[in-house]
């Protein structure tokens, strides 16, 4: 009784450190959050307690409601066209194609630039005045290339969901890259011995080995979506009147332009429930097999 | 499973731990700020790193052993530095602020600073400010509090920038009517450069635009329904509203506007020549600091530029109002250990040897009367200056400020509605009002 009580001690000395950090910087920011969001407070003077109220008027603010729906945008339309073409590209690549490496370079290279830097290159891009696609598009008589794809409600949110997919799809591209070296080659040799085409070697045999890949690259996209701000923030502001607002940048302009960090603070609150639950049900559906590797 | 009960505990205590440092309080007070006593420490977003280096060597070099701690930030990054450090009672002892709802914010946080400039300027000490500065200085005290707990350093007034080599090579005249603007626009469209660059997209910039339009179609109108006085669906607003309106539908703002932010995109369009007219203000003089080598043709002496003011409405005021106010302001912390150094560091920063090198760099106009740059580098360059300093700060006469940021988000909000075509004027102004209806 007395080791096994010690070998808990033990246990527990050893997981302290962790604990500790975990309970600091992870904790204690959730609880001062959902504490917050019961207030009516500036973040700066003391702050009268609404109770709930702060909920039921972000679930009755049409910004709000905005967010949701460009952040279910957001996932579907990053996710499945950024993980569709960096598999694409990775199974391009891993044929051994000359210049692959250089290749491999290039694509990955927008995934670690600035966000910041990205949104002002792609405002460049994309001016409807004198962008870069407005002198094409007059230049070779394709007029719709000068669009206001940034600057219409409609299109907005759309337009800054096809920026990040450029910037992060060579990020997917080399998650792919990796699984698929890892592939057994016997596998797609003895398919191709049974009769599969290319094609049915990759639908068949490759993507299906790739699960594991594609499960984190989902997870991790639906963290990214719901967490994103730089991009948007720079690309739109948000903007125009709200159309591409998203939860994180929401947030930001309640809590430091208007003042009103405890309202930021429950959008914050309801940010965290949407992660968690995605991740939980990801997890849920598809076992944790896919972060650790191993099959469910 | 009982580890698990283990975890459990220990997370709740973490938890538990947190809560004690609760969310909600107001900043603590009991303690001073963070300089010794011969330091003090100064955050603010503006002036830029480089000036205020300049003008800490000048306060330096006449005051021995006073040594100023200084950050500069970008504006939306202070913001977030300034709330964090006010909320854990690491205020700095001077901070950079803006008038109305910043200054109010902080106001329990800061010191009334009419003692520290009675002491250094004189009972009189008003009489050195632009009537404007002084005046927004106090904006949304509450009632019967007259205190100042912000000083403006630099001020300004909104207006348009002309490029006065298109206008000279096309035979122009810059607008003074919106029928000019209109017929102005209309010869000026077609060519290489945008006649009229709207850079609609940072809701600052809608807002002062919209100021002066507003006090043009009907001086002064829109701060009373700021106050609650009018409607915001006054047939005035409504109007100014409907020129705002037509600055896209009448295809003077360029294409893609309200896409298009001030900094760094529109300013580096006009500054290329791409743009006949923009809307900015007296800061854009900044572009031509004698202090700067490597300036772009136009910039140079101000040589390619023009200052006027947003053309008059038909049936409004007959001539064009001015409106402006103050740029950056400063404030001293109220726990601040070193207030007499302080005070001493946020007056010359104000109208000392500071501010001559601030004044030198033409960053802005300066808040107070009679300072000017050392050195102009041309002529033109001077009589702007001189335009702006001796003839159109003294006559600002309305704010660019709206005093609540609810409200200055609404009527942003309501202006980017109107541009995108998600509103109609009237609509707009029904929208500020219901913003309105939850302050009042």
């Amino acid at each position: 009784m007395k080791i096994l009580t010690r070998e808990r001690l033990v246990g527990l000395a050893f997981l302290a450190p962790t604990l500790i950090l975990f309970a600091v910087f992870v904790v204690y920011p959730i609880v001062y959050n959902v504490q917050a969001s019961t207030l009516d407070w500036d973040g700066v003077n003391a702050g009268t307690f609404v109770g709930a109220g702060n909920y039921g008027e972000l679930f009755q603010d049409p910004t709000f409601l905005i967010t949701l729906r460009n952040s279910a945008f957001w996932i579907v339309l990053t996710i499945i066209p950024q993980a569709l073409i960096g598999f694409l590209l990775a199974v391009a690549l891993n044929q051994g194609l000359r210049g692959s490496t250089i290749y491999r370079a290039i694509f990955f290279i927008p995934a670690i630039l600035s966000p910041v830097v990205v949104g002002i290159v792609w405002q460049r891009i994309l001016d409807p005045f004198n962008g870069v696609l407005t002198s094409l598009g007059k230049a070779a008589g394709l007029e719709f290339l000068g669009g206001n794809y940034l600057t219409d409600p409609k299109t907005a949110i759309f337009a800054v969901i096809f920026v990040n997919v450029w910037m992060w799809t060579g990020f997917s591209m080399l998650f792919y890259l990796a699984g698929l070296q890892l592939i057994e080659p016997s596998l797609v040799e003895a398919a191709r011995i049974d009769g599969a085409n290319g094609f049915q070697t990759m639908v068949r045999i490759t993507f299906p080995l790739l699960k594991t890949t594609t499960l984190s690259l989902v997870l991790l996209g639906i963290i990214g979506s719901l967490k994103t701000f730089e991009l948007v923030y720079v690309l739109t502001q948000g903007g125009p009147n709200h159309a591409s607002e998203m939860l994180p940048t929401f947030a930001f302009l309640e809590a430091f332009q208007l003042q009103n960090v405890g309202y930021a603070s429950t959008i914050s609150v309801v940010l965290l429930v949407i992660a968690v639950v995605s991740s939980l049900s990801m997890v849920r559906v598809f076992g944790a097999g896919f972060i650790t590797g191993d099959e469910k | 499973m009982k580890l698990r009960k283990s975890l459990a505990v220990a997370v709740a205590g973490a938890a538990a731990v947190g809560l004690t440092a609760c969310a909600g309080g107001a900043a603590p007070t009991q303690n001073g700020g963070e300089g010794d006593a011969d330091t003090v420490t100064f955050r603010s977003w503006s002036p830029i790193e480089q000036t205020t280096r300049q003008m800490i060597e000048a306060f330096e070099g006449e005051n021995e052993g006073s040594s100023i701690d200084a950050t500069i930030f970008n504006y939306p990054e202070y913001l977030v530095d300034l709330q964090s450090r006010a909320s854990s009672n690491t205020m700095p002892d001077i901070v950079g602020l803006q008038p109305g709802a910043l200054t109010q914010q902080y106001r329990d946080n800061l010191m009334p600073l009419q003692d520290c400039a009675a002491e250094t300027w004189g009972d009189d000490w008003q009489d050195r400010f632009y009537p404007i500065g002084i005046e927004q200085s106090r904006m949304g005290n509450p009632e019967g509090d007259e205190n100042f707990y912000s000083l403006p350093i630099l001020t300004q007034t909104v207006n348009l920038w002309a490029n006065s080599n298109i206008f000279d090579d096309a035979g122009l005249e810059v607008p003074k009517t919106w029928d000019d603007l209109k017929s102005v626009t209309e010869e000026l469209s077609g060519g290489d450069a945008a006649p009229f660059l709207l850079p609609a997209k940072d809701s600052w910039l809608r807002n002062v635009v919209f100021l002066q339009i507003a006090n043009n179609v009907s001086p002064g109108t829109v701060y009373e329904a700021e106050d609650g006085t009018i409607p915001w669906t006054d047939p005035a607003i409504v109007e100014a509203f409907s020129y705002w309106s037509k600055l896209f539908s009448d295809g003077i703002a360029q294409d893609g506007a309200i896409g298009l932010d001030a900094y760094p995109s529109a300013v580096n369009q006009f500054e290329a020549g791409n743009a006949a007219m923009i809307p900015l203000g007296a800061w854009w003089i900044q572009q031509s600091d004698p202090t700067k080598s490597d300036i772009p043709p136009l910039s140079e002496g101000m040589s390619g530029y023009e200052p006027f003011l947003f053309p008059t409405i038909p049936g409004g005021a007959s001539e064009s109002q001015f409106v402006g106010g103050i740029d950056v302001s400063l404030g001293i912390s109220k726990n601040t250990a070193n207030p007499d150094l302080a005070c001493k560091v946020l007056t010359d920063f104000i109208a000392g040897s500071g501010a001559q090198k601030l004044v030198n760099t033409m960053n802005d106009v300066p808040a107070v009367t009679g300072l000017s740059p050392e050195e102009f580098t041309s002529e033109k360059q001077e009589e702007i200056w001189n335009l702006f300093v001796d003839e159109w700060l003294p006559q600002v006469q309305y704010s660019r400020y709206f005093e609540s940021p609810k409200l200055d988000q609404a009527v942003a909000d309501a202006l980017a509605a109107i541009a995108t075509g998600d509103a109609t004027p009237e609509e707009a102004a029904a929208s500020v009002q219901s913003v309105q209806d939850t302050l009042n």
